[in-house]
């Protein structure tokens, strides 16, 4: 969008600030209906970011089909399974609880070096020159093949969860 | 910026593995595998916004991400209704159904 730098940086870093701690709530709080509802502001705010950096369609496909289909799926997942996961106590923090998270800092340490060590703007400048007329999805012709395979895996996928689902 | 943006989903991508590896419940390993396939999306969104303003490939992969992520969310979430209508339970650790 073509906001102002200081109110595109300022909706930025709030943005960022709620998907941290939603990120945090998804995998650390013990009440699932809990993390699924903070799995619903995460990617609500996704989409809020998508429409920061001018893609207004993903920013609508994110909307309806995230947040509208597959958060309300997992909310009725959360709350047809949910009888005797209440009694668990959350202290078992087990050895392997440990190692994951040494494992996972370091990916992220890395992938930090990575982003930091990369020189971008030397990219920027060698693909200033490639930007051709602006194009969707139905007249890149890169994309027909992709399009129709993902319509039949979903109409598959779909069939399928239906008949593993029913009684 | 854009170093910004990229550090932000490269934090949710790790937060993601560490919930879908150490999660004791089925369908919150399901959320933390959402939380990764959204960070690869702010990535693809990213790169689309800042190389390649007038294309939009990074968009239109990433549409193609959300459709299989809600396509895998559907079946993921249909094979743990059933494991829990079998076993009354969900937890990982006891889904070795084919270990006999």
């Amino acid at each position: 969008m073509d906001l102002p730098g200081s109110i595109h940086d300022f909706l930025l870093v709030s943005l960022g600030l709620v998907l941290i701690l939603g990120g945090l709530g998804v995998v650390l709080l013990t009440n699932p209906i809990y993390s699924a509802f903070s799995l619903g502001l995460v990617l609500v705010c996704i989409s809020l970011f998508y429409i920061l950096s001018n893609s207004h369609f993903v920013a609508a496909a994110q909307l309806l089909i995230y947040v509208g289909a597959i958060n309300v799926l997992i909310l009725f997942a959360v709350m047809f399974m949910n009888g005797s996961e209440y009694s668990n106590d959350w202290n078992l923090w087990t050895v392997g609880d440990g190692i994951t998270s040494l494992i996972c800092t370091s990916i992220f340490i890395s992938l930090i070096t990575i982003i930091s060590d990369t020189s971008w703007y030397a990219i920027i400048w060698t693909t200033r020159t490639n930007q051709i007329l602006e194009q969707d999805l139905t007249s890149n012709a890169d994309f027909f093949l992709p399009f129709e395979f993902i319509s039949i895996i979903l109409l598959v996928a779909l069939i399928g969860a239906i008949a593993v689902a029913r009684q | 910026m854009l170093e910004h943006v990229l550090v932000l989903s490269a934090y949710l991508f790790s937060i993601g593995i560490y919930g879908l590896v150490t999660s004791r419940n089925m369908v919150r390993a399901l959320m933390c595998l959402e939380l990764l396939l959204n960070a690869v999306n702010i990535n693809f969104i990213t790169f689309s916004d800042f190389f390649d303003n007038r294309q939009l490939k990074g968009n239109i992969f990433s549409i193609f991400v959300i459709a299989i992520a809600a396509a895998e969310a559907a079946i993921g979430l249909a094979i743990v209704s059933s494991i829990y209508r079998n076993r009354k339970s969900t937890r990982i650790n006891q889904s070795n159904l084919l270990n006999k």
